[in-house]
């Protein structure tokens, strides 16, 4: 059995405008998501994000290429059956109170009443939505969104698309997210996550694919997106004539910067750096830290959308 | 499908325009029952009296009576439901609520339909309140039949699918509730005129290639006077003459709503 659930396979997706003119929102994107995995898609605004969650749900039909999600289309209904989607933007008609909302959605996903029953009342407590009694147009927007992932959870899905799922709560609902993100994989769950807010990406997911300008301009793990740039940060107690001296011995005078008592520095090798941690130790400073430089992810999402090499 | 249909007619009870279409039923119905009489004679017979009109024997009261209910409530539900109904077409593809839905394991189709039939039991029980209570009264009153009524609500409730699918196919390609609206009540306010085209049309339109366009739009379009004209026939107990209303509607029917279908399922959201 293929451990891959979801397969893009070269797709392009193109809208025609009222005048005609022709805008390509993905061009020829491929990835693949393993089972049991989060997978993080990040990118800028109308980098062509939500398109992609569109045609894996079988809201949006690709130009050309293939989507499969299970190897099976997602325009066909009972492919969805395994899907849960929380919308980017979720529009709740105002006459729905939770649980005829969470019933209805399990309906259209053939989920059968009894089981229904005994779910509803779980999810509700599992998403963290205690007063749920009212009617969800005096809901707040943190409600809300914690409404729209217990829908997405309706009909305990194998697939889950969350398109922004922490939008619109506080720090503590955030968290609550991202710990039941970590359970639904523990389950067995994979989730395609896209999201703006990247160190919740970095915290959570095992993959990333940076879209931009509808191509995929980088794919990798979060370790090897936040990989060391060989620089070291090197601090010590003081900074005198002898340490500097010290210093100058091991290092070429371009190679290393002094900040106050930092010293930024990109040793050679391993070898390198711990010569010039001798000779400061020898001459004599006490050695606070050594620290390697790491690129955080939202540094090296900046430089592949500006277009410069990470 | 039946979970579109029971949730689209939940939906509608919390509309304001549908609670107010069934304000004005019940206040028909009340106003109807206010209006008709039946009195039994010194000798026994039984008459029916209407407003100021002369008493009438039930055989020819009833008949009239029920001839004046179908024309009023028919012809004014038609207009009045569509405005009911074509929100809840409209409301399915509205931004954020059309991704929760077409996302889930029912085919867009089944979703649709199920909101298309809710919106004709909308108009079927808008039909019901406004006519059922007196046709009842009469019945039991005078012991002459008024199930013709029953007949004559599927044939409304027939022309009236055939607007609501116009409206179906007027939502695809834009927003809002005003164009479909907009087109199912033009094509209602046209099909009387084109019924008599000889007397309206032709008077106009001299020209041979005209008129041919003016046939062949009466040809295809509902024709939902002649449907009323013909339910007024059956209730009177009148021989049905010709079908050509009837299957020529139901074609037109099923070709919009199956073109509004087919669209909606190749639609890239």
């Amino acid at each position: 059995m293929t451990r891959s659930v979801i397969e893009v396979l070269d797709v392009e997706k193109n809208y025609r405008t009222f005048r005609g003119k022709t805008v390509s929102a993905l061009q020829g994107v491929s990835l693949h998501v393993e089972r049991g995995t989060i997978f993080g898609l990040i990118g800028q605004n109308g980098a062509g994000k939500t398109t992609l969650i569109k045609i894996l749900l079988g809201l949006a039909t690709p130009t050309a290429g293939a989507a499969r999600v299970w190897g099976r289309p997602p325009k066909d209904p009972s492919a969805r059956r395994r899907f849960g989607y929380l919308p980017e933007q979720m529009r709740l008609p105002d006459y729905f109170r939770a649980e005829n909302f969470l019933r209805y959605m399990g309906r259209l996903n053939s989920v059968d009443r009894t089981l229904m029953k005994r779910r509803i009342p779980m999810l509700l407590e599992r998403v963290g939505l205690t007063d749920f009694r009212k009617p969800v147009k005096a809901y707040s927007k943190g409600m809300q969104q914690r409404l729209g992932l217990a829908q997405a959870l309706v009909n305990d899905p194998e697939v889950l698309f969350l398109d922004e799922p922490t939008d619109g709560l506080d720090p503590l609902g955030r968290k609550d997210v991202r710990d039941l993100l970590v359970q639904l994989r523990a389950e067995g769950k994979t989730i395609f996550l896209n999201s703006h807010l990247l160190s919740e990406v970095e915290l959570v997911c095992d993959r990333i694919v940076i879209l931009n300008n509808g191509t995929v301009a980088c794919a990798a793990t979060p370790q090897e997106f936040t990989r060391g740039t060989g620089e070291y940060l090197i601090r010590v107690a003081a900074v005198d004539d002898a340490v500097r001296a010290a210093t100058a011995r091991v290092v070429a005078e371009d190679a290393a910067e002094w900040e106050q008592t930092t010293l930024r520095f990109t040793p050679r090798d391993r070898s390198h750096l711990n010569a010039l941690l001798d000779r400061l130790r020898g001459a004599p400073v006490e050695i606070e830290s050594v620290e390697p430089v790491k690129l955080s992810l939202e540094e090296f999402f900046l430089q592949v959308v500006s277009g410069r090499e990470p | 499908m039946f979970a579109t249909y029971l949730n689209s007619l939940h939906e509608s009870m919390s509309r304001r325009v549908a609670l107010v279409l069934f304000g004005v039923a019940i206040l028909i119905a009340i106003t109807f029952n206010a209006v008709v009489h039946v009195r039994t004679l010194p000798d026994g017979a039984t008459m029916i009296l209407v407003g100021a009109q002369p008493p009438a024997p039930p055989a020819i009261a009833v008949p009239s009576m029920l001839e004046s209910i179908l024309r009023a409530t028919g012809s004014l539900w038609v207009l009045l439901a569509i405005f009911a109904a074509a929100p809840l077409l409209t409301a399915t593809l509205e931004k954020g609520w059309l991704e929760l839905t077409f996302s889930k394991g029912t085919s867009r189709w089944k979703i649709f339909l199920g909101r298309f039939l809710a919106g004709l039991t909308l108009y079927s029980l808008m039909f019901v309140i406004a006519t059922l209570p007196v046709a009842l009264r009469l019945w039991w009153k005078t012991g002459i039949g008024t199930w013709q009524m029953g007949i004559a609500l599927l044939i409304q409730t027939f022309g009236f699918a055939a607007l609501l699918a116009v409206a179906a196919l007027v939502t695809l390609p834009q927003k809002g509730v005003a164009l479909p609206v907009i087109a199912a009540a033009a094509i209602w306010l046209l099909t009387p005129s084109l019924a008599i085209r000889q007397e309206t049309f032709y008077r106009i339109f001299s020209s041979h290639v005209m008129r041919g366009i003016i046939d062949w739009t009466y040809r295809i379009l509902p024709k939902c006077s002649e449907l009323e004209d013909m339910c007024v026939s059956f209730i009177q107990g009148r021989t049905i003459t010709s079908w050509w209303p009837v299957w020529s509607t139901g074609v037109f029917t099923l070709l919009v709503l199956g073109t509004t279908l087919w669209l909606l399922g190749r639609k890239s959201f």
